[in-house]
């Protein structure tokens, strides 16, 4: 089996990582989760380095590897909907420190805010907003029809929305 | 769609950093992956058998994943009817089956005794024997005519 030579795995660390760390932070709410995950996906790559080399857009593929990767460790678990629940209501260190304390006021509550979305919902959220994909881009990258990529962003948005707006009205 | 000021505010929120080490982990454990793939190694082979077992676990895993309690509760659910069934079927023989026991002298000589009257009833009755005719010769028809006149 052909792997893919360090130097390019190193590259595509320092290029993605940080991308896809928040992203599977964000939808496994749990950092051990993500540290496996972020580990099995470079393996993945450097067992199969054909699989990057024939993607048109690096950064959407590996997001939709990273995502199908979190996908099958729920699996394997047998997490349903109610634990993913769980686990995503336990607020977590998500967002980076402030020293403003109405900004550090807003990051936690956001924090708890996402941790109330669904999973699947909080994944088209940090897309859109944190990777400014499209709706289409979206779609294709969670396998979902553009339609259902829109929806599930607005009714993320609006919960998001519902449970800043006291907040953010305080702050502004 | 239009971001208002919070979606727009949602947005430029920053991320946690990556832990650093991470890096270097993860790094090294693909580069221990690569030595162990560039080894040549002797292990045997994995038996056809058990690599079936796995493919047929992953597959069924995959199909029943979305809700294996459903399944499981199906699957008890059949194998309780298919215990009941087993346990309710009537295993006592049919009510004009007796056990095989040694027929009595009695019942023996009753036997023989219908035996020969049902052959004496089919045996066909003994015929008298026949009489056969006297061949009869032809006699002068003057000496029937002498014998009407004497008489």
């Amino acid at each position: 089996m052909q792997m893919a030579a360090p130097e390019d795995l190193e590259r595509l660390y320092d290029e993605h990582a940080p991308a896809l760390f928040s992203f599977l932070l964000n939808f496994t709410r749990n950092e051990a989760d993500t540290r496996d995950l972020l580990q099995e996906l470079f393996l993945k790559l450097a067992q199969c380095p054909g699989l990057i080399a024939e993607a048109r857009d690096a950064r959407a593929f590996l997001l939709r590897l990273a995502h199908n990767l979190a996908i099958d460790l729920f699996r394997r678990r047998g997490t349903d909907a109610k634990q993913c629940a769980q686990l995503a209501a336990e607020p977590g260190p998500l967002f980076a420190p402030a020293s403003d304390p109405d900004e550090r006021a807003f990051r936690e509550a956001l924090a708890a805010a996402l941790g109330e979305l669904p999973a699947e919902q909080r994944a088209v959220v940090h897309l859109k907003l944190w990777e400014g994909l499209t709706f289409e881009q979206i779609a294709e990258l969670l396998d979902i029809p553009p339609n259902t990529a829109a929806s599930r962003y607005r009714y993320g948005l609006d919960k998001l929305r519902q449970r800043l707006r006291p907040l953010y009205a305080e702050i502004k | 769609m239009k971001p208002d000021d919070l979606e727009d505010r949602i947005a430029r929120q920053p991320w946690r950093p990556i832990p650093a080490e991470w890096r270097e982990e993860i790094l090294a454990a693909v580069r221990q992956a690569r030595r162990l793939a560039q080894t040549p190694t002797v292990a045997s082979p994995t038996p056809g058998w058990r690599l079936l077992l796995s493919t047929l676990n992953s597959q069924l895993s995959t199909f029943l994943w979305p809700s294996p309690k459903a399944w499981a509760g199906l699957a008890a659910l059949w194998i309780v009817i298919l215990g009941v069934n087993l346990a309710a079927r009537d295993t006592t023989p049919a009510p004009g089956a007796k056990p095989a026991a040694p027929p009595s002298r009695e019942l023996l000589q009753a036997l023989a005794e219908q035996k020969r009257l049902l052959a004496e009833l089919l045996e066909p009755p003994e015929r008298p024997a026949p009489v056969r005719p006297r061949p009869s010769v032809p006699r002068l028809r003057s000496e029937a005519e002498r014998r009407d006149v004497m008489a």
